[in-house]
């Protein structure tokens, strides 16, 4: 299969989990029934970014769900792919948001789901002045979870926010490792759909601070893609699903860097790293983040994102 | 952002015809009414079916008479016009890559010509092996000029350069006998074979025309483009503009037309002599401007970045803007109609070379030896010209383009170098590039090429295949007359990317390039073999199996016919907007459409709908796509 039908395939995957997960809602709550995120002032943040349209009720997430459909086109031109991951990442979108009908908490320590307003904000003026100088997104399972531990700390000493999605939570919790937004490492959730709350990040701070207008999709593309210095970190083995998230990622401007042999590699953007001790340096080479690092030779790690830390008696 | 808009082909002849006013005053000429003089063309001549190669004819054929007197019949007839058509090309650009052995034989530390690029001649030397250790840059360059001279008489053996294709390509040219071997003498064997009472079998001819073919794109024009760059550097991007608004009112406006850079590269230094601008202001003008039309064009915009006024059927607009100094040629393509429109101006048309001499023409010949001072005689002589303007008929259409050109196979090689990833890439190859056509963010590539032609409303065919490919993440490299049809449109500026597709305009923007590259002039088409050759050895395939196809849409001269018949015969699949002269003959279409492919696997398609032709060029890259499962 080629990379455009793989992303396809994926997509098409997601789009039938959400369509049904949708009607078995409405089936359960009517089509009346309010969804939201908690803490947002932007309703469904991804979807509301690139169509500008709010949306309140399951009855009109199911018509959000008929405009998701529109980009899905299937020429076998890149524009298809981008536009089916990013209709990859408003169904992942959809799907999450139906965990919170009802005011529930489906995320639980140390997984934080959806990421409020205010952590945005927070984030927000670090990112622009350069003191955060970059996001990872860790999506999978490290060979070994000291290889996860070592990937994920090495980003953190470089002041990089890191955000985890699925296996690797397990790895660098067992391994003892503190987690949290204060120490700018952010375990979302373990379903791959729960990368969405990264991507409804960027957005945001897309509508924040560069003051993009909702449903300018071209200009919220521009936007990320020159001034969110994202970048995936996805482990082997992809599946359909995470290639077409891939191809969402690459769509707003963040290359992926994989250590799944065979995958169809593309400059910049889709890069094989099989040696993950390597992931680290590739791929601040492929998002173009320079750090100077001055190494202060101290006996504890030392970084702007232990700033936040709270030191617990014992 | 600055708004950035493609210029049109309204536009263009909305210019145009402001210019032919000022013709009309004047009394000139244009091309635009020679056209409706010689329409309709004789259909006997457009079907190639006319034969006058002896005394006994003119024959033609018709059904009632099938035969010429000799009794060949229409195939024959076709295919020997068909051979002498290919053999005049190669033997142009055969010659002008002669020319430029001799300046490189002629290259000298304190000389008019230096070598610029030591390390290109090291380079060729090694792989031609030329012994370098030790010797000084100037008697090896010596050495390579005189060794490739023998290329062009040697009385045994190939052409040096076909090495440098993949191994399947030198197997099919062995295995069909192909193999150009002296340059000269597949010129000579062509127009011999064509003789009357010689080759009348179709197929015999189509190999002949497409072993002179090869013998010019993988023998003179390649040893005209690789002595170029050793002789005046190896091009890089830089940024120049296209279209006549590049020529300046106030300057004295010296245009060169033509192809050889030894006499281009020549002007361009003594323009920039501040003993002549001093003296051009005391004349009157501001300083010295110098534009360039057609192939010498691109060959000064490749290296210095000078102007590009025009392509092939701008040239008499040059003239007609009433402010050209002198318009400067050397050899091909030039029309004899500048001089004549040259007497309607104060414009000097000044021929240089004994090869091209024309009536109403101010003859300076130009060598090796002297080029300094006649290049300085040719630019003082411009400059006292200035004074004989007349002011009433100058009008320069403010109308021009930015360009980013020189992207020989080096630059592009570099450019890809620019989206490596140090820590699992490695450098200097091709690779990122066809991982992008393989992961199918470009589908493809075509190289566009070749002249204009009033039979297809000129540059219209060029830009609209263009856009229409990069619609569709196809990228273009593009040279000669197609690719300054390109950068007058703004398609070689970077901005452009907006016109792309999403593949092709995330490739220009993470590689920082147009979405269409200018790989040179004609003769400079030999990049493209070298480009092709390297993408095929760095995936490990048969260059006709790479999705690269190459489109001449509104071709015209015998050069192009050349640059065909070694394209096809390279592996690459032509398509040609305008027809060879060959549709009278069955057989003779049979061949060139299809039966190619058993020699060289690939053949031409002759469509004239522009429309069709482009979905072909995009049908043709799928397919090839599809073959490899990608």
């Amino acid at each position: 299969m080629t990379l455009f039908e793989t992303v396809f395939s994926g997509n098409d995957a997601v789009y039938g989990l959400t369509e049904g997960a949708i009607n078995a809602a409405i089936e359960q709550h009517g089509a009346d029934k309010a969804v939201s995120f908690p803490n947002t002032a932007y309703c469904l943040p991804c979807y509301y970014a690139v169509t500008g349209v709010k949306v309140k009720t399951l009855g009109e997430l199911k018509e959000a769900l008929g405009v998701v459909k529109t980009l899905m086109t299937r020429e076998m031109r890149l524009n298809d792919v981008f536009m089916s991951g990013v209709a990859t990442a408003l169904c992942a979108e959809f799907i999450e948001v139906l965990k919170y009908i009802d005011g529930a908490e489906p995320y639980t320590e140390p997984c934080y789901g959806h990421l409020a307003d205010a952590v945005i904000r927070e984030l927000g003026v670090p990112l622009v002045t350069g003191d955060i100088p970059g996001v990872a997104v860790i999506l999978g399972s490290a060979p070994t979870k000291e290889e996860a531990v070592a990937l994920v700390k090495s980003y953190q000493a470089q002041g990089i926010l890191v955000t985890l999605v699925g296996g690797v939570i397990d790895q660098v919790a067992e391994a003892g490792m503190k987690t949290g937004a204060n120490l700018r490492v952010i375990p979302l959730g373990k379903d791959v759909t729960s990368v969405i709350h990264v991507v409804s990040v960027a957005l945001r701070a897309a509508l924040i601070f560069g003051n993009v207008t909702p449903g300018d999709a071209a200009n919220l593309m521009k936007y990320t893609f020159e001034r969110v210095p994202a970048f995936v970190n996805a482990f082997a083995p992809l599946d359909d699903v995470i290639v077409a998230c891939g191809a969402g990622a690459i769509a707003l401007g963040f290359p992926v860097i994989t250590n799944q042999e065979g995958v169809s590699t593309v400059p910049k953007s889709l890069i094989l790293q099989p040696d993950v001790a390597k992931f680290n340096a590739t791929s601040l080479e492929a998002r173009d983040i320079k750090i100077k690092i001055t190494n202060i030779d101290i006996p504890v790690a030392f970084a702007s994102a232990f700033e936040g830390e709270i030191i617990r008696r014992g | 952002m600055s708004e950035f808009k493609l210029t049109t082909v309204e536009e263009f002849e909305a210019a145009t015809a402001r210019l032919l006013e000022t013709g009309a005053k004047v009394g000139a000429d244009a091309w635009q009414f020679r056209v409706k003089n010689q329409t309709p063309h004789c259909k006997f001549g457009e079907e190639g079916v006319c034969c006058r190669i002896c005394t006994m004819g003119p024959c033609r054929i018709t059904k009632k008479a099938p035969r010429g007197i000799c009794g060949c019949d229409v195939h024959g007839i076709v295919g020997r016009n068909y051979l002498k058509f290919t053999a005049g090309g190669s033997a142009t650009h055969s010659d002008h890559g002669r020319e430029i052995c001799h300046t490189l034989y002629e290259s000298a530390a304190d000389g008019c010509y230096k070598v610029k690029d030591p390390d290109k001649l090291i380079r060729i030397a090694k792989e031609w092996g030329i012994e370098t250790e030790g010797k000084d840059i100037y008697d090896l360059a010596h050495e390579v000029a005189e060794t490739g001279l023998m290329e062009y008489g040697k009385p045994f053996g190939t052409q040096r350069f076909l090495k440098r294709a993949p191994e399947s390509q030198q197997e099919l040219w062995e295995k069909n006998e192909l193999a150009p071997r002296a340059i000269d003498r597949e010129v000579s064997c062509s127009l011999h074979m064509s003789h009357m009472g010689c080759s009348s079998k179709p197929e015999a001819l189509v190999k002949q025309a497409i072993r002179a073919g090869l013998s010019d794109g993988w023998g003179g024009s390649m040893m005209g483009t690789e002595f170029s760059d050793v002789l005046f550097g190896t091009p890089k991007p830089i940024e120049t503009e296209a279209n006549l608004g590049v020529m300046v009112e106030d300057n004295v406006n010296i245009v060169v037309h033509g192809h050889d850079p030894s006499l281009s590269e020549m002007i361009c230094e003594f323009a920039d002599d501040p003993e002549m601008i001093a003296y051009a202001k005391e004349q009157g003008a501001k300083g010295i401007t110098v534009s360039g039309v057609c192939c010498t064009s691109n060959e000064v915009a490749m290296r210095r970045g000078i102007p590009m006024a025009g392509n092939f059927l701008q040239q008499e607009n040059v003239v007609l803007t009433g402010a050209c100094e002198a318009i400067v040629v050397d050899v091909q393509c030039i029309f004899p109609a500048l001089g004549p429109l040259s007497k309607c101006f104060h414009t000097k048309f000044i021929t240089t070379s004994p090869i091209a001499q024309m009536p109403d023409s101010e003859f300076i010949r130009f060598d090796a030896h002297t080029a300094g001072e006649k290049a300085k005689l040719i630019v003082r002589t411009a400059i006292e010209n200035f004074k004989n303007r007349k002011p009433e008929l100058v009008h320069i259409p403010q109308m021009k383009q930015k360009a980013t050109v020189g992207y020989s196979t080096e630059a592009i090689v570099k450019a890809l170098d620019g989206v490596t990833n140090s820590q699992v890439d490695e450098l200097g190859t091709t690779k990122p590039l066809l991982e992008c056509i393989t992961s199918g963010v470009l589908r493809g590539a075509v190289a566009m090429v070749g002249c204009n032609n009033p039979r297809v409303r000129p540059d219209l065919a060029h830009i609209e295949l263009m856009k229409k490919l990069v619609a569709n993440d196809i990228i273009i490299i593009a040279s000669g007359c197609s690719a300054q049809a390109a950068a007058k449109a703004g398609l070689m500026d970077k901005r452009a990317k907006d016109v792309c597709g999403a593949g092709l305009k995330r490739v220009c923007e993470l590689a920082d390039i147009p979405p269409v590259l200018h790989m040179g002039s004609c003769v400079d088409i030999s990049r493209m073999l070298v480009l092709a050759a390297t993408l095929a050895k760095d995936a490990g395939l048969h260059i006709s199996q790479l999705p690269v196809v190459g489109c001449a849409p509104e071709w015209m001269s015998e050069k192009a016919v050349s640059i065909g018949n070694y394209v096809i015969g390279s592996g690459i699949d032509t398509f040609l907007g305008v027809d060879p002269y060959a549709c009278g003959s069955s057989e003779m279409v049979e061949i060139l459409t299809n039966g190619t492919k058993e020699w060289v696997e690939a053949a031409f398609t002759v469509e004239k709908d522009i429309e069709k032709l482009g979905d072909a060029m995009i049908a043709k890259i799928e397919e090839k796509r599809a073959a490899l499962g990608i």
